[in-house]
């Protein structure tokens, strides 16, 4: 079975601990160690870094030469990057090729964390609908080809089904996958049974997310259809006891945007923020100013995601919001079945639209990383800091003649576009598009 | 009277255009045309193919010039029943699990409009595959179904000699004949052609094609054996360059199709003149640079181009199916050889005569893509590269006359033109 999981699963054992009582041995070592030795320890420490930076070939991948964009160390510069075990250990202006076991040349390109898509559904199965169902996607087919290391599922489980989704999904995944988890306790389906007020229960969904610290980032609401406020209050109760956000989805037809709004605290993500459905005021009046209320709830702390989906994007919307002002905080997709092959199709593509909406790169880039994931209060993502997890996209922009469709199938043109060249998870190539890593065939 | 039907015709015509491809460059081998052709959609159909058709003849006209306008793609080697099962058996989880994708993330956006399941599913559990995917996909999914009853939910069992019945397997074939285009031998280790053998028996009773995994055996098996002996004219063999030079030193494993010297052997073209039939099926270890630029060189070209699309050649070099079209076209292939391996070949070897062209009345899966110029590399299985200047897109797919993947927005309006 084991042998089968590294065949199946593209050996993410290589990204996780792959034995557990081996691991807690050494976790007992090393604490015996840091008690006994721990001063000699530090003088040690300091020959070693010298001794590493003297050029031993301890880096096990180099990428030589690419624009470095880490907006949440304020850099934007040509740098090389150094990665040994997983992780970031150099960031210098220039590394020499010597001490690296692997080079890649990514000079002309840009190297930036590993993008993090804030809304996606992702708990594929063969049911009806999203939950374990056919809507959703499975993260590895689309996450690692868009530059994506980290995914966000918008709480397509609750208490009762996240459990399920973990350990058919989340662990089986070689992009790292969060999740928000619904207040409904059956998460996102499709019939009215988690419409449930008796099962919406905060205790529970604290407990859950207490209980999977590394992978729960939040509470989401979405899909309610009666006036009562009780559901959205519980699942901000929980948020705020959880001290994490609450994430507010769509298809709440009863609860005004204004009302949506005020309900949420400093640090809550509204998405589907430039949508233009029926079932939602929009963010643009008529005169196409962006509403007084929605600038001042983003005044106060509100986050607003992009969440395109197959109807959460139109540009009428995002246009004029973007001249005013109103910025996404975050890229989220909403990916899932029927947005993927629509205006959506992958979030470089989302990430292009602002692009040639006149949006700059490091600002791009700063949305697609670092914002998103101080959002979910992951500081460990997002960054290129020396000593963080080694999940990189290295992108490129394309020249020519392109359109980019919104929900409403309308186009804006543009002449840039992203494309990811190598995408890194935990140090490990997951995406090459153009075989930079790889040799010639002649050689 | 007949010029009076004939004008009336053309009225009604006047009307009836659902969408107007204009101007494009249409390859449609089938029917020889290779030139600036418009292309009528009407009622998910095609509805006239002719140099000027005009727009106001359509409710929709997309202006397609400068790009290619083709049948839809069709990949003869997919594993597409995804599902989230852990059988726990060693091998691929191919069957009803994370060993496969979902055809839809993968084919529109690669010109795809058909896809040909290689063996996922036996006869036990294709229904199963037929209501969880192909029942669920907007793509057309079509299938040859395994010799081996369980499919392919593990190694183990390519290896149950005692569990590959052509009887049980033909009688499902025989409930959806439409669908189950073939049968699959794949991944058996013994010495011996049983799986083979046992697929032929079903395709026999059937009159359907069998497709091979081949040559998992040590020693190996001889391929001159399995082409000569045992195929029938239009059976199939895939992850035809995956050998090599290299590999024909190995005792065991797959014989290569050329010698240590990369020259193609002389029996290989003899199989192929006689209709054996040579398919990519690119997957995460099946296809080498040196074997398929030198097969190529000496006039050894496949018959069917595909991808052995599953979970570990999807984020290989293999990519998906425009990327490995891609990859014959910087060997040097034309695009009309391309095209015509990649539409009716394929239509032709699963004995699908409807599917693959642009004739009149077909069913209007389509594919309009670009060839785009830059430096642009490709990878092998074996993470080599072959440095390239082309490159495949697909623009717009449309299947059943519907729009199932548009680029570029050409087939949208400006945002703010719109009220």
């Amino acid at each position: 079975m084991g042998c089968c999981k590294v065949i199946i699963l593209e050996s993410i054992d290589e990204l996780k601990p792959i034995n557990h009582n081996a691991m807690q041995k050494m976790l007992n070592y090393r604490k015996l160690f840091s008690l006994i030795f721990a001063v000699p320890l530090l003088i040690g420490l300091t020959l070693v870094v010298s001794s590493f930076q003297a050029g031993a070939q301890e880096i096990e991948l180099l990428l030589k030469g690419g624009r470095l964009i880490d907006p949440k160390n304020k850099i934007d510069a040509k740098m090389d990057l150094a990665i040994a075990a997983g992780k970031v250990v150099r960031v210098a202006a220039d590394i020499p090729a010597s001490q690296a076991k692997k080079v890649v040349d990514v000079s002309g390109l840009i190297v930036s964390p590993g993008l993090i898509n804030m809304h996606t559904h992702v708990y594929a199965g063969s049911n009806v609908g999203f939950t374990d169902g056919t809507s959703s996607q499975l993260p590895d087919a689309f996450a690692p080809r868009a530059g994506i290391t980290t995914v966000i599922d918008a709480g397509t489980t609750g208490w009762r089904t996240f459990p399920d989704f973990k350990s058919k999904i989340i662990d089986k995944s070689v992009t790292r996958v969060l999740a928000f988890l619904s207040i409904a306790a059956g998460g996102y389906s499709v019939d009215k049974a988690q419409e449930n007020i008796e099962e919406m229960n905060v205790q529970k969904t604290v407990e859950t997310v207490k209980n999977n610290p590394d992978i729960l980032v939040g509470v989401r609401i979405g899909r309610y259809d009666g006036k009562e406020w009780t559901p959205f209050e519980r699942a901000s109760e929980a948020a705020k006891i959880l001290n994490k956000p609450l994430f507010v989805e769509c298809h709440l037809p009863e609860y005004s945007l204004e009302d949506q709004l005020k309900h949420m605290r400093a640090g809550d993500i509204i998405t589907h923020a430039f949508e233009n459905v029926s079932e939602r005021m929009t963010v643009v009046d008529e005169q196409g100013k962006v509403r007084p209320f929605v600038l001042a709830a983003q005044k106060r702390g509100v986050l607003f995601d992009v969440g395109h989906g197959g109807g959460g994007f139109w540009f009428n919307q995002a246009v004029p919001a973007f001249k005013q002002g109103l910025w996404p905080n975050s890229f989220g997709t909403d990916e899932h079945r029927t947005s993927m092959n629509s205006g959506m199709k992958t979030m470089l593509n989302v990430m292009s639209k602002y692009l040639n909406m006149g949006m700059s790169i490091p600002d791009i880039i700063d949305r697609g990383s670092w914002k998103a994931a101080q959002s979910i209060k992951r500081e460990d993502l997002g960054n290129l800091s020396v000593g963080s997890v080694a999940d990189i996209a290295v992108l490129s922009i394309v020249k020519g003649k392109f359109g980019f469709v919104d929900s409403g199938n309308n186009k804006i043109d543009g002449d840039r576009k992203f494309e990811a060249e190598l995408t890194v998870r935990g140090g490990r190539i997951i995406w090459d598009l153009n075989g930079l890593s790889a040799n010639s065939y002649m050689k | 009277m007949f010029t009076a039907c004939l004008m009336s015709l053309s009225a009604v015509q006047a009307q009836e255009i659902d969408m107007l491809l204009k101007g494009g460059h249409v390859i449609d081998p089938k029917n020889k045309i290779d030139s600036k052709m418009d292309v009528a959609i009407k009622d998910g159909k095609i509805f006239r193919v002719a140099a000027d058709i005009p727009a106001s003849s359509a409710k929709k006209t997309v202006n397609v010039s400068g790009l290619y306008v083709s049948p839809g793609f069709i990949d003869l080697h997919v594993h597409v029943f995804a599902g989230t099962e852990d059988p726990g058996f060693t091998g691929f989880g191919i069957t009803n699990g994370l060993g496969s994708v979902v055809p839809d993330d993968f084919t529109f956006r690669s010109g795809v409009t058909t896809v040909v399941d290689a063996g996922s599913s036996g006869w036990r559990d294709f229904h199963t595959f037929k209501k969880n995917i192909i029942d669920n996909s907007q793509t057309r999914v079509l299938a040859f179904i395994s010799i081996a009853g369980h499919g392919m939910l593990g190694t183990v069992h390519a290896q149950d000699t005692t569990d590959m019945n052509p009887v049980a397997t033909a009688f499902v074939m025989n409930e959806y004949p439409e669908t189950i285009v073939g049968i699959k031998a794949h991944h058996y280790r013994g010495h011996d052609f049983t799986p083979v053998d046992r697929a032929i028996a079903a395709g026999k009773i059937t009159n359907k094609p069998i497709i091979v995994d081949f040559g998992s055996s040590t020693p190996k098996l001889s391929i001159k054996d399995l082409f000569l002996k045992h195929f029938r004219p239009g059976d199939i063999f895939t992850h035809t360059y995956s050998g090599s030079d290299m590999s024909e030193k190995n005792p065991g494993g797959r014989e290569s199709v050329v010698d240590e010297n990369n020259k193609v052997k002389p029996f290989v073209f003899e199989a192929q003149k006689q209709g054996r039939i040579f398919d990519v099926g690119h997957g995460g270890g099946a296809f080498v640079w040196s074997t398929a630029i030198n097969s190529i060189k000496q006039g050894f070209l496949p018959n069917t181009i595909s991808t052995d699309l599953y979970r570990n050649s999807r984020n290989a070099g293999m990519k998906d199916m425009a990327n490995v079209m891609s990859k014959f076209l910087n060997m040097g292939m034309s695009v009309q050889d391309v095209i015509l391996r990649s539409t009716w070949n394929p239509a032709n070897v699963i004995k699908h005569p409807e599917l693959g062209h642009l004739s009149v009345g077909a069913e209007a899966d389509l594919t309009v893509f670009n060839i785009r110029e830059g430096k642009f590399g490709y990878m092998d299985a074996r993470g080599s590269v072959l440095n390239g200047t082309k490159k495949l897109e697909a623009e717009l797919t449309l299947r059943a006359g519907k729009v199932a993947w548009d680029l570029n927005g050409l087939t949208g309006p400006q945002w703010d033109a719109v009220k």
